[in-house]
Protein backbone atom coordinates (compact mmCIF):
# COMPACT_ATOMS: atom_id res chain seq x y z
CA UNK A 1 0.00 0.00 0.00
CA UNK A 2 3.14 2.64 1.02
CA UNK A 3 5.02 1.96 -2.14
CA UNK A 4 1.78 2.09 -4.52
CA UNK A 5 1.15 5.38 -2.65
CA UNK A 6 4.35 7.11 -3.29
CA UNK A 7 4.58 5.55 -7.03
CA UNK A 8 1.08 7.11 -6.98
CA UNK A 9 2.33 10.58 -5.54
CA UNK A 10 5.64 9.97 -8.12
CA UNK A 11 3.10 10.37 -10.99
CA UNK A 12 0.66 12.96 -10.03
CA UNK A 13 3.58 15.30 -9.24
CA UNK A 14 5.48 14.75 -12.35
CA UNK A 15 1.99 15.43 -14.18
CA UNK A 16 1.71 18.45 -12.00
CA UNK A 17 4.90 19.72 -12.76
CA UNK A 18 4.91 18.81 -16.46
CA UNK A 19 1.82 21.45 -16.91
CA UNK A 20 -0.78 18.81 -16.59
CA UNK A 21 -3.44 21.28 -16.74
CA UNK A 22 -1.68 24.11 -19.10
CA UNK A 23 -3.73 24.53 -22.27
CA UNK A 24 -6.70 22.85 -20.81
CA UNK A 25 -10.47 24.42 -21.40
CA UNK A 26 -11.65 27.16 -19.78
CA UNK A 27 -12.64 27.66 -16.43
CA UNK A 28 -14.38 30.44 -14.15
CA UNK A 29 -10.80 30.42 -11.90
CA UNK A 30 -8.21 32.43 -13.66
CA UNK A 31 -5.43 30.43 -12.95
CA UNK A 32 -6.69 27.26 -14.01
CA UNK A 33 -5.11 27.59 -16.91
CA UNK A 34 -1.91 28.42 -16.27
CA UNK A 35 0.99 25.76 -16.55
CA UNK A 36 2.25 23.87 -13.12
CA UNK A 37 5.00 25.99 -13.20
CA UNK A 38 3.39 29.49 -13.69
CA UNK A 39 0.70 29.15 -11.76
CA UNK A 40 2.73 28.79 -8.37
CA UNK A 41 4.85 31.81 -9.42
CA UNK A 42 1.92 34.22 -9.87
CA UNK A 43 0.85 33.20 -6.48
CA UNK A 44 4.00 33.58 -4.83
CA UNK A 45 4.55 36.95 -6.29
CA UNK A 46 1.47 38.42 -5.35
CA UNK A 47 1.45 36.81 -1.90
CA UNK A 48 4.90 36.46 -0.88
CA UNK A 49 6.26 39.73 -3.07
CA UNK A 50 3.57 42.30 -3.63
CA UNK A 51 1.49 42.14 -1.03
CA UNK A 52 4.20 42.04 1.65
CA UNK A 53 6.11 44.69 0.17
CA UNK A 54 3.20 46.77 0.96
CA UNK A 55 2.34 46.13 3.79
CA UNK A 56 3.75 46.92 7.52
CA UNK A 57 5.68 43.84 9.41
CA UNK A 58 2.79 44.25 12.78
CA UNK A 59 0.03 43.56 10.21
CA UNK A 60 2.00 40.82 7.89
CA UNK A 61 3.21 38.88 10.85
CA UNK A 62 -0.38 38.33 12.19
CA UNK A 63 -2.74 35.57 12.44
CA UNK A 64 -5.47 36.62 10.83
CA UNK A 65 -3.01 38.28 8.15
CA UNK A 66 -2.03 34.31 7.22
CA UNK A 67 -5.59 33.42 6.56
CA UNK A 68 -5.04 34.86 3.02
CA UNK A 69 -2.45 32.76 1.56
CA UNK A 70 -3.95 29.60 3.32
CA UNK A 71 -7.17 29.92 1.67
CA UNK A 72 -5.63 31.08 -2.01
CA UNK A 73 -3.26 28.15 -1.72
CA UNK A 74 -6.38 25.50 -1.29
CA UNK A 75 -7.85 27.18 -3.46
CA UNK A 76 -5.24 26.65 -6.23
CA UNK A 77 -5.57 22.82 -5.14
CA UNK A 78 -8.87 22.90 -7.50
CA UNK A 79 -7.11 23.53 -10.47
CA UNK A 80 -5.02 20.32 -10.34
CA UNK A 81 -7.52 18.33 -8.19
CA UNK A 82 -10.21 18.73 -11.08
CA UNK A 83 -7.81 16.64 -13.70
CA UNK A 84 -7.43 14.13 -10.88
CA UNK A 85 -10.00 11.45 -12.25
CA UNK A 86 -11.54 13.29 -14.99
CA UNK A 87 -8.11 14.43 -16.63
CA UNK A 88 -7.15 10.70 -16.67
CA UNK A 89 -10.97 10.11 -17.86
CA UNK A 90 -10.52 12.58 -20.98
CA UNK A 91 -6.87 11.39 -21.93
CA UNK A 92 -7.96 7.99 -21.94
CA UNK A 93 -5.89 6.89 -19.56
CA UNK A 94 -7.77 6.22 -16.37
CA UNK A 95 -8.84 2.19 -17.18
CA UNK A 96 -5.27 1.38 -18.23
CA UNK A 97 -4.86 2.80 -14.21
CA UNK A 98 -7.77 0.93 -12.91
CA UNK A 99 -6.11 -2.39 -14.77
CA UNK A 100 -3.42 -2.20 -12.80
CA UNK A 101 -2.36 -4.20 -9.42
CA UNK A 102 -2.73 -0.59 -7.84
CA UNK A 103 -5.45 -0.77 -4.58
CA UNK A 104 -8.08 1.83 -4.56
CA UNK A 105 -6.67 3.46 -2.00
CA UNK A 106 -3.44 3.94 -3.37
CA UNK A 107 -5.06 5.40 -6.04
CA UNK A 108 -7.27 7.59 -4.41
CA UNK A 109 -5.02 8.61 -1.32
CA UNK A 110 -1.88 9.32 -3.57
CA UNK A 111 -3.95 11.48 -6.02
CA UNK A 112 -5.46 13.76 -2.75
CA UNK A 113 -1.76 13.59 -1.30
CA UNK A 114 -0.03 14.63 -4.56
CA UNK A 115 -2.87 17.96 -4.37
CA UNK A 116 -2.47 18.27 -0.86
CA UNK A 117 1.05 18.79 -1.08
CA UNK A 118 1.08 21.04 -4.05
CA UNK A 119 -1.45 23.78 -2.31
CA UNK A 120 0.71 23.05 1.11
CA UNK A 121 4.10 23.78 -0.42
CA UNK A 122 2.46 26.76 -1.94
CA UNK A 123 1.50 28.27 0.97
CA UNK A 124 5.28 27.95 2.45
CA UNK A 125 6.91 29.01 -0.35
CA UNK A 126 4.35 32.62 0.13
CA UNK A 127 4.93 32.60 3.63
CA UNK A 128 8.74 32.24 3.70
CA UNK A 129 9.34 34.38 0.69
CA UNK A 130 6.81 36.88 2.54
CA UNK A 131 8.77 36.84 5.45
CA UNK A 132 12.17 37.46 3.75
CA UNK A 133 10.23 40.50 1.58
CA UNK A 134 9.07 42.24 5.00
CA UNK A 135 12.25 41.35 6.25
CA UNK A 136 14.00 43.37 3.41
CA UNK A 137 12.00 46.00 3.64
CA UNK A 138 11.76 46.88 6.73
CA UNK A 139 15.71 45.98 7.74
CA UNK A 140 16.21 47.11 11.34
CA UNK A 141 18.75 44.99 12.17
CA UNK A 142 16.96 42.08 13.43
CA UNK A 143 14.84 39.63 11.73
CA UNK A 144 10.65 39.73 12.25
CA UNK A 145 8.96 36.81 12.33
CA UNK A 146 5.67 35.55 13.59
CA UNK A 147 5.40 35.29 17.37
CA UNK A 148 2.08 33.87 18.84
CA UNK A 149 0.80 30.68 19.09
CA UNK A 150 -1.92 30.89 16.77
CA UNK A 151 -0.19 32.32 13.50
CA UNK A 152 2.05 28.98 13.90
CA UNK A 153 -0.93 27.22 14.87
CA UNK A 154 -2.06 28.31 11.17
CA UNK A 155 0.88 27.58 9.66
CA UNK A 156 1.14 24.27 10.61
CA UNK A 157 -2.53 23.22 10.34
CA UNK A 158 -3.90 25.65 7.43
CA UNK A 159 -2.95 24.54 4.88
CA UNK A 160 -2.87 20.59 5.47
CA UNK A 161 -6.60 21.15 6.54
CA UNK A 162 -7.65 23.34 4.09
CA UNK A 163 -5.90 21.56 1.38
CA UNK A 164 -7.44 18.42 2.74
CA UNK A 165 -10.91 19.71 2.51
CA UNK A 166 -10.32 21.39 -0.91
CA UNK A 167 -9.05 18.64 -2.63
CA UNK A 168 -11.45 15.75 -0.74
CA UNK A 169 -14.47 17.73 -2.35
CA UNK A 170 -12.45 18.16 -5.48
CA UNK A 171 -11.79 14.37 -5.96
CA UNK A 172 -15.28 13.50 -5.24
CA UNK A 173 -16.61 16.05 -7.81
CA UNK A 174 -13.54 14.83 -10.81
CA UNK A 175 -14.66 11.17 -9.84
CA UNK A 176 -18.30 12.34 -11.14
CA UNK A 177 -16.98 15.17 -13.86
CA UNK A 178 -16.78 13.40 -17.66
CA UNK A 179 -14.34 16.38 -18.22
CA UNK A 180 -11.97 18.57 -16.76
CA UNK A 181 -13.51 21.41 -17.41
CA UNK A 182 -17.06 20.41 -15.84
CA UNK A 183 -15.20 19.59 -12.63
CA UNK A 184 -13.25 23.01 -12.63
CA UNK A 185 -16.54 24.50 -12.99
CA UNK A 186 -18.58 22.79 -10.64
CA UNK A 187 -16.09 23.35 -8.03
CA UNK A 188 -15.81 27.04 -8.92
CA UNK A 189 -19.34 27.70 -8.75
CA UNK A 190 -19.54 25.51 -5.27
CA UNK A 191 -16.67 27.37 -3.60
CA UNK A 192 -18.81 30.65 -4.72
CA UNK A 193 -21.93 29.50 -3.11
CA UNK A 194 -19.72 28.16 -0.13
CA UNK A 195 -18.06 31.86 -0.14
CA UNK A 196 -21.77 33.79 -0.31
CA UNK A 197 -23.46 30.70 1.16
CA UNK A 198 -21.39 31.39 4.18
CA UNK A 199 -21.44 35.61 4.25
CA UNK A 200 -25.62 35.54 3.86
CA UNK A 201 -26.28 32.19 6.09
CA UNK A 202 -24.10 33.94 8.80
CA UNK A 203 -26.14 37.39 8.77
CA UNK A 204 -29.29 35.08 8.66
CA UNK A 205 -28.65 33.09 12.07
CA UNK A 206 -31.01 33.67 14.79
CA UNK A 207 -30.05 36.30 17.99
CA UNK A 208 -29.41 34.01 19.96
CA UNK A 209 -26.86 31.79 17.87
CA UNK A 210 -24.97 35.29 16.84
CA UNK A 211 -24.82 36.19 20.66
CA UNK A 212 -23.49 32.44 21.22
CA UNK A 213 -20.67 32.65 18.35
CA UNK A 214 -19.60 36.34 19.87
CA UNK A 215 -19.27 34.78 23.61
CA UNK A 216 -16.91 32.16 22.01
CA UNK A 217 -14.91 34.73 20.14
CA UNK A 218 -14.74 36.93 23.31
CA UNK A 219 -13.76 34.58 25.56
CA UNK A 220 -11.54 32.02 23.59
CA UNK A 221 -7.94 32.65 23.03
CA UNK A 222 -6.90 33.04 19.39
CA UNK A 223 -5.26 29.47 19.34
CA UNK A 224 -8.00 27.24 20.94
CA UNK A 225 -10.11 28.63 18.49
CA UNK A 226 -7.89 27.97 15.93
CA UNK A 227 -7.84 24.28 17.39
CA UNK A 228 -11.65 24.01 17.36
CA UNK A 229 -11.68 25.49 13.61
CA UNK A 230 -9.03 23.03 12.60
CA UNK A 231 -10.95 20.09 14.33
CA UNK A 232 -14.07 20.67 12.80
CA UNK A 233 -12.68 21.15 9.52
CA UNK A 234 -10.70 17.65 10.07
CA UNK A 235 -13.77 16.36 10.49
CA UNK A 236 -15.35 17.29 7.88
CA UNK A 237 -11.81 16.35 5.85
CA UNK A 238 -12.62 12.85 6.97
CA UNK A 239 -16.28 12.44 6.24
CA UNK A 240 -15.46 13.75 2.47
CA UNK A 241 -12.66 11.16 2.34
CA UNK A 242 -14.93 8.17 3.21
CA UNK A 243 -17.82 9.24 0.69
CA UNK A 244 -14.53 9.55 -1.70
CA UNK A 245 -13.38 6.42 -0.95
CA UNK A 246 -17.18 4.60 -1.20
CA UNK A 247 -17.65 6.57 -4.56
CA UNK A 248 -14.74 4.85 -5.66
CA UNK A 249 -15.93 1.69 -7.12
CA UNK A 250 -13.75 0.19 -10.63
CA UNK A 251 -16.86 -1.13 -12.26
CA UNK A 252 -18.42 2.00 -11.93
CA UNK A 253 -15.30 4.03 -13.13
CA UNK A 254 -14.77 1.98 -15.81
CA UNK A 255 -18.28 2.19 -17.36
CA UNK A 256 -18.77 6.07 -16.63
CA UNK B 1 -5.38 -31.95 -19.96
CA UNK B 2 -2.88 -28.34 -20.55
CA UNK B 3 -2.65 -26.00 -17.90
CA UNK B 4 -5.18 -23.31 -18.59
CA UNK B 5 -4.43 -19.52 -18.54
CA UNK B 6 -8.18 -18.67 -18.55
CA UNK B 7 -11.19 -20.34 -18.37
CA UNK B 8 -14.53 -19.41 -18.74
CA UNK B 9 -17.66 -20.94 -18.17
CA UNK B 10 -21.09 -19.70 -19.14
CA UNK B 11 -19.72 -16.04 -18.90
CA UNK B 12 -22.54 -13.73 -19.21
CA UNK B 13 -22.72 -9.31 -19.33
CA UNK B 14 -25.67 -7.17 -19.97
CA UNK B 15 -25.86 -3.56 -19.75
CA UNK B 16 -29.96 -3.01 -19.73
CA UNK B 17 -31.27 -4.52 -22.59
CA UNK B 18 -28.17 -5.38 -24.18
CA UNK B 19 -26.66 -8.47 -24.16
CA UNK B 20 -23.02 -7.63 -24.41
CA UNK B 21 -21.50 -10.87 -23.55
CA UNK B 22 -23.63 -13.67 -23.87
CA UNK B 23 -22.71 -17.85 -22.34
CA UNK B 24 -19.12 -17.48 -23.12
CA UNK B 25 -17.52 -21.13 -22.62
CA UNK B 26 -13.85 -20.94 -23.49
CA UNK B 27 -10.21 -22.16 -22.55
CA UNK B 28 -7.24 -20.32 -23.13
CA UNK B 29 -4.11 -22.85 -22.63
CA UNK B 30 -1.11 -21.21 -21.12
CA UNK B 31 1.43 -20.05 -23.06
CA UNK B 32 -1.01 -19.76 -26.17
CA UNK B 33 -1.21 -16.63 -28.35
CA UNK B 34 -5.45 -16.63 -28.40
CA UNK B 35 -7.38 -14.31 -31.17
CA UNK B 36 -10.75 -13.16 -30.44
CA UNK B 37 -11.83 -12.30 -33.56
CA UNK B 38 -14.94 -10.02 -33.79
CA UNK B 39 -16.63 -7.04 -35.98
CA UNK B 40 -17.22 -4.11 -33.91
CA UNK B 41 -19.19 -4.13 -30.67
CA UNK B 42 -19.02 -8.12 -30.56
CA UNK B 43 -18.22 -8.36 -27.04
CA UNK B 44 -14.25 -8.21 -27.07
CA UNK B 45 -13.76 -5.10 -24.91
CA UNK B 46 -16.34 -6.21 -22.51
CA UNK B 47 -14.82 -9.61 -22.49
CA UNK B 48 -11.09 -8.38 -21.17
CA UNK B 49 -12.68 -5.74 -18.87
CA UNK B 50 -14.89 -8.99 -17.52
CA UNK B 51 -11.49 -11.00 -17.63
CA UNK B 52 -9.52 -8.59 -15.80
CA UNK B 53 -12.49 -8.08 -12.91
CA UNK B 54 -12.83 -4.39 -13.98
CA UNK B 55 -16.84 -5.64 -14.39
CA UNK B 56 -18.69 -8.33 -12.70
CA UNK B 57 -20.40 -10.93 -14.82
CA UNK B 58 -24.48 -10.84 -14.72
CA UNK B 59 -23.97 -14.57 -14.98
CA UNK B 60 -21.29 -17.30 -15.32
CA UNK B 61 -17.76 -17.22 -14.11
CA UNK B 62 -14.06 -16.94 -15.08
CA UNK B 63 -10.96 -18.80 -13.81
CA UNK B 64 -7.95 -16.21 -14.88
CA UNK B 65 -4.55 -17.44 -14.26
CA UNK B 66 -6.33 -19.68 -11.37
CA UNK B 67 -8.21 -16.72 -9.64
CA UNK B 68 -11.64 -15.68 -9.69
CA UNK B 69 -12.44 -12.88 -11.88
CA UNK B 70 -15.50 -12.20 -9.44
CA UNK B 71 -13.53 -12.21 -5.74
CA UNK B 72 -9.87 -11.79 -7.15
CA UNK B 73 -9.60 -9.44 -9.44
CA UNK B 74 -6.69 -8.22 -7.69
CA UNK B 75 -4.52 -11.03 -7.90
CA UNK B 76 -5.26 -11.03 -11.52
CA UNK B 77 -4.53 -7.55 -12.45
CA UNK B 78 -1.32 -8.26 -10.36
CA UNK B 79 0.19 -10.99 -12.79
CA UNK B 80 -1.30 -9.85 -16.46
CA UNK B 81 -0.64 -6.86 -18.20
CA UNK B 82 -3.18 -5.19 -20.08
CA UNK B 83 -3.80 -2.63 -23.35
CA UNK B 84 -7.09 -1.51 -23.77
CA UNK B 85 -9.17 -0.12 -25.94
CA UNK B 86 -6.98 3.38 -25.92
CA UNK B 87 -2.74 3.12 -25.56
CA UNK B 88 -3.62 4.66 -21.78
CA UNK B 89 0.03 6.61 -21.94
CA UNK B 90 0.60 9.80 -19.98
CA UNK B 91 1.29 11.95 -23.38
CA UNK B 92 3.02 15.02 -21.06
CA UNK B 93 5.37 12.52 -19.03
CA UNK B 94 8.22 10.75 -21.01
CA UNK B 95 8.55 7.46 -22.80
CA UNK B 96 10.72 6.17 -19.71
CA UNK B 97 8.44 7.80 -17.15
CA UNK B 98 5.28 6.16 -18.99
CA UNK B 99 7.34 2.98 -18.37
CA UNK B 100 9.54 3.65 -14.84
CA UNK B 101 5.39 4.35 -13.52
CA UNK B 102 4.34 0.80 -14.27
CA UNK B 103 7.58 -0.58 -13.63
CA UNK B 104 6.89 0.64 -9.87
CA UNK B 105 3.50 -0.32 -9.78
CA UNK B 106 4.31 -3.78 -10.92
CA UNK B 107 6.80 -3.40 -7.75
CA UNK B 108 10.34 -4.33 -10.02
CA UNK B 109 13.26 -3.61 -8.30
CA UNK B 110 14.69 -0.46 -9.97
CA UNK B 111 17.90 -2.06 -11.31
CA UNK B 112 15.90 -4.71 -13.34
CA UNK B 113 13.19 -1.78 -14.00
CA UNK B 114 15.86 0.19 -15.47
CA UNK B 115 17.04 -3.03 -17.42
CA UNK B 116 14.30 -3.79 -18.88
CA UNK B 117 12.83 -0.43 -20.27
CA UNK B 118 16.45 -0.21 -22.02
CA UNK B 119 15.48 -3.82 -23.15
CA UNK B 120 12.13 -2.72 -24.47
CA UNK B 121 12.50 0.78 -25.90
CA UNK B 122 16.05 -0.71 -27.84
CA UNK B 123 13.87 -3.69 -29.23
CA UNK B 124 11.01 -1.72 -30.37
CA UNK B 125 13.40 1.20 -31.75
CA UNK B 126 12.79 4.01 -29.23
CA UNK B 127 15.49 4.24 -27.29
CA UNK B 128 16.83 6.78 -28.80
CA UNK B 129 13.60 8.94 -28.02
CA UNK B 130 12.88 7.86 -24.70
CA UNK B 131 13.35 11.32 -22.91
CA UNK B 132 10.86 12.38 -25.22
CA UNK B 133 7.52 13.69 -24.01
CA UNK B 134 5.20 11.47 -25.47
CA UNK B 135 2.56 13.70 -27.05
CA UNK B 136 5.77 14.34 -29.47
CA UNK B 137 5.40 11.25 -30.90
CA UNK B 138 4.16 9.84 -33.81
CA UNK B 139 0.76 7.21 -33.36
CA UNK B 140 2.70 4.18 -34.26
CA UNK B 141 5.54 5.15 -31.52
CA UNK B 142 2.97 6.01 -29.39
CA UNK B 143 1.39 2.01 -30.06
CA UNK B 144 4.76 0.77 -29.59
CA UNK B 145 5.50 1.92 -26.08
CA UNK B 146 2.11 1.36 -25.10
CA UNK B 147 2.58 -2.88 -26.24
CA UNK B 148 5.64 -2.15 -23.75
CA UNK B 149 4.18 -1.26 -21.09
CA UNK B 150 1.80 -4.58 -20.52
CA UNK B 151 4.86 -7.05 -21.55
CA UNK B 152 7.20 -4.80 -18.77
CA UNK B 153 7.13 -6.81 -15.94
CA UNK B 154 7.06 -9.82 -17.35
CA UNK B 155 3.49 -11.12 -17.06
CA UNK B 156 2.20 -14.56 -16.99
CA UNK B 157 -1.09 -12.99 -19.28
CA UNK B 158 -1.07 -10.10 -21.60
CA UNK B 159 -4.34 -8.75 -22.88
CA UNK B 160 -4.02 -7.06 -26.11
CA UNK B 161 -6.95 -5.06 -27.49
CA UNK B 162 -6.55 -4.41 -30.77
CA UNK B 163 -3.32 -3.52 -30.72
CA UNK B 164 -3.16 -2.29 -34.02
CA UNK B 165 -5.75 -0.87 -34.96
CA UNK B 166 -5.95 2.56 -36.15
CA UNK B 167 -2.10 2.40 -37.26
CA UNK B 168 -1.02 2.53 -40.84
CA UNK B 169 -0.42 -0.56 -42.85
CA UNK B 170 3.39 -0.40 -42.87
CA UNK B 171 3.20 0.63 -38.85
CA UNK B 172 0.59 -2.21 -37.79
CA UNK B 173 2.56 -4.87 -39.98
CA UNK B 174 5.65 -3.63 -38.15
CA UNK B 175 3.73 -4.07 -34.79
CA UNK B 176 2.45 -7.40 -35.49
CA UNK B 177 6.49 -8.44 -36.04
CA UNK B 178 7.10 -7.06 -33.09
CA UNK B 179 4.53 -8.15 -31.58
CA UNK B 180 5.29 -11.80 -32.78
CA UNK B 181 8.80 -11.73 -31.50
CA UNK B 182 7.99 -10.30 -28.19
CA UNK B 183 5.26 -13.30 -27.62
CA UNK B 184 7.99 -16.08 -28.64
CA UNK B 185 10.39 -14.81 -26.46
CA UNK B 186 8.38 -13.65 -23.51
CA UNK B 187 6.44 -17.36 -23.69
CA UNK B 188 3.63 -15.53 -22.42
CA UNK B 189 -0.40 -16.45 -22.68
CA UNK B 190 -1.40 -13.21 -24.85
CA UNK B 191 -5.66 -12.52 -25.23
CA UNK B 192 -5.39 -10.80 -28.46
CA UNK B 193 -8.55 -9.07 -29.71
CA UNK B 194 -8.44 -7.99 -33.06
CA UNK B 195 -11.08 -7.57 -36.49
CA UNK B 196 -7.88 -8.06 -38.32
CA UNK B 197 -7.51 -11.32 -39.90
CA UNK B 198 -4.20 -11.39 -41.26
CA UNK B 199 -2.60 -10.14 -37.59
CA UNK B 200 -5.11 -13.18 -36.25
CA UNK B 201 -3.59 -15.53 -38.87
CA UNK B 202 -0.10 -14.55 -38.77
CA UNK B 203 0.37 -14.38 -34.33
CA UNK B 204 -2.14 -16.53 -33.26
CA UNK B 205 -2.11 -20.29 -32.43
CA UNK B 206 -5.58 -20.52 -31.52
CA UNK B 207 -8.65 -18.09 -32.21
CA UNK B 208 -12.21 -17.91 -31.40
CA UNK B 209 -14.51 -16.08 -33.23
CA UNK B 210 -17.25 -13.53 -31.76
CA UNK B 211 -20.51 -11.80 -32.74
CA UNK B 212 -22.62 -9.88 -30.80
CA UNK B 213 -21.37 -11.33 -27.67
CA UNK B 214 -22.08 -15.42 -28.79
CA UNK B 215 -19.14 -17.51 -29.60
CA UNK B 216 -19.52 -18.82 -33.07
CA UNK B 217 -16.32 -21.16 -33.09
CA UNK B 218 -13.19 -21.68 -32.04
CA UNK B 219 -9.89 -23.67 -33.13
CA UNK B 220 -6.62 -22.79 -34.68
CA UNK B 221 -6.48 -21.03 -37.67
CA UNK B 222 -6.03 -24.16 -39.59
CA UNK B 223 -8.55 -26.15 -37.93
CA UNK B 224 -10.84 -23.13 -38.13
CA UNK B 225 -10.12 -23.00 -42.67
CA UNK B 226 -10.46 -26.42 -43.05
CA UNK B 227 -13.68 -26.67 -40.46
CA UNK B 228 -15.62 -23.02 -42.21
CA UNK B 229 -13.72 -22.02 -44.57
CA UNK B 230 -14.24 -24.80 -47.39
CA UNK B 231 -12.45 -23.46 -50.72
CA UNK B 232 -12.13 -20.45 -52.34
CA UNK B 233 -11.93 -19.82 -55.90
CA UNK B 234 -11.24 -16.24 -57.44
CA UNK B 235 -12.25 -15.64 -60.98
CA UNK B 236 -10.97 -13.38 -63.29
CA UNK B 237 -13.04 -11.59 -66.10
CA UNK B 238 -15.66 -9.29 -66.70
CA UNK B 239 -19.62 -8.52 -66.07
CA UNK B 240 -19.96 -9.94 -62.92
CA UNK B 241 -22.73 -7.89 -61.78
CA UNK B 242 -25.28 -7.50 -58.77
CA UNK B 243 -27.85 -9.97 -60.20
CA UNK B 244 -25.16 -12.71 -60.81
CA UNK B 245 -23.84 -12.03 -57.48
CA UNK B 246 -27.68 -12.73 -56.01
CA UNK B 247 -28.04 -16.10 -58.35
CA UNK B 248 -24.82 -17.16 -57.12
CA UNK B 249 -25.48 -16.93 -53.39
CA UNK B 250 -28.47 -18.68 -54.02
CA UNK B 251 -26.48 -22.33 -54.82
CA UNK B 252 -26.34 -24.55 -52.15
CA UNK B 253 -22.90 -25.16 -53.10
CA UNK B 254 -21.78 -21.51 -52.21
CA UNK B 255 -21.04 -20.05 -48.92
CA UNK B 256 -20.41 -16.49 -50.20
CA UNK B 257 -19.99 -14.70 -53.10
CA UNK B 258 -18.02 -11.38 -53.77
CA UNK B 259 -16.40 -9.02 -56.27
CA UNK B 260 -13.10 -7.65 -54.98
CA UNK B 261 -11.32 -5.35 -57.49
CA UNK B 262 -13.14 -6.65 -60.11
CA UNK B 263 -12.42 -10.26 -59.29
CA UNK B 264 -15.46 -12.45 -58.31
CA UNK B 265 -14.41 -14.44 -54.81
CA UNK B 266 -16.48 -17.39 -54.07
CA UNK B 267 -15.92 -19.19 -51.40
CA UNK B 268 -17.37 -23.12 -51.75
CA UNK B 269 -18.65 -25.56 -49.37
CA UNK B 270 -16.14 -28.67 -48.47
CA UNK B 271 -16.42 -31.06 -51.71
CA UNK B 272 -18.18 -28.54 -53.50
CA UNK B 273 -17.26 -28.15 -57.25
CA UNK B 274 -16.30 -24.69 -59.21
CA UNK B 275 -17.40 -26.33 -62.78
CA UNK B 276 -20.75 -26.15 -62.23
CA UNK B 277 -20.55 -22.59 -61.19
CA UNK B 278 -18.68 -21.34 -64.10
CA UNK B 279 -20.91 -22.66 -66.43
CA UNK B 280 -23.53 -20.51 -64.99
CA UNK B 281 -21.87 -17.36 -64.91
CA UNK B 282 -20.92 -17.69 -68.16
CA UNK B 283 -25.03 -18.65 -68.96
CA UNK B 284 -25.31 -15.69 -66.79
CA UNK B 285 -23.52 -13.34 -69.15
CA UNK B 286 -20.55 -13.53 -67.80
CA UNK B 287 -16.97 -13.80 -69.46
CA UNK B 288 -14.45 -16.11 -67.11
CA UNK B 289 -10.60 -15.45 -68.16
CA UNK B 290 -9.54 -17.30 -65.29
CA UNK B 291 -9.84 -18.97 -62.45
CA UNK B 292 -7.69 -20.01 -59.50
CA UNK B 293 -8.62 -22.43 -56.33
CA UNK B 294 -7.24 -22.97 -53.17
CA UNK B 295 -7.79 -22.75 -49.44
CA UNK B 296 -10.34 -20.75 -48.34
CA UNK B 297 -8.61 -17.83 -45.52
CA UNK B 298 -9.10 -17.39 -41.97
CA UNK B 299 -11.06 -14.37 -43.22
CA UNK B 300 -13.36 -16.49 -45.63
CA UNK B 301 -14.06 -18.53 -42.83
CA UNK B 302 -14.58 -15.39 -40.38
CA UNK B 303 -16.95 -13.67 -43.34
CA UNK B 304 -18.95 -16.80 -43.60
CA UNK B 305 -19.21 -17.64 -40.25
CA UNK B 306 -20.74 -13.69 -39.81
CA UNK B 307 -23.08 -14.75 -43.05
CA UNK B 308 -24.62 -17.58 -41.37
CA UNK B 309 -25.29 -15.96 -38.11
CA UNK B 310 -26.77 -12.83 -39.79
CA UNK B 311 -28.87 -15.28 -41.86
Amino acid sequence: MNADFITVLWKEWKEIILERSAGGAGSLLSWSNASGWSRPLILIAVLGIFVPFKMPPERFFSATQLLLPTFLSAFVITAVIADSFAGERERHTLETLLASRLSDRSILFGKIAASMAYGWLMSIACIVVGTITVNVVNWRGEILMYHDAASWLIIALGPPLMGGLIATVGVLVSLHAATVRQAQQTLAVGFMVLVFGGIFGSNMLPAEWKIWFGKILVTWTPAVLILAAGGVILAIDLVLLGAGMARFQRARLVLD
Amino acid sequence: MAELAIRAQGLTRTFGAVRALDDLTVDVPAGSVFGFLGPNGAGKTTTIRLLLGLIEPTSGSAQVLGFDTRTQGDQIRARSGALLEHSGLYERLSAEDNLRFYGRVAHMPKAELEQRIQELLTHLGLWDRRKDTVVKWSRGMKQKLAIARPLLHRPGLVFLDEPTAGLDPVAAASLRDDLAALASHQGATIFLTTHNMAEAEKLCNLVAVIRQGKLLAVGSPAELRSRGGGQRTEIAGRGFSDAMLATLRQQAEVSQASVDNGRLILVLKDGASAAPLVTLIVREGGEVQEVRSGQGSLEDVFLTLMDEEHK
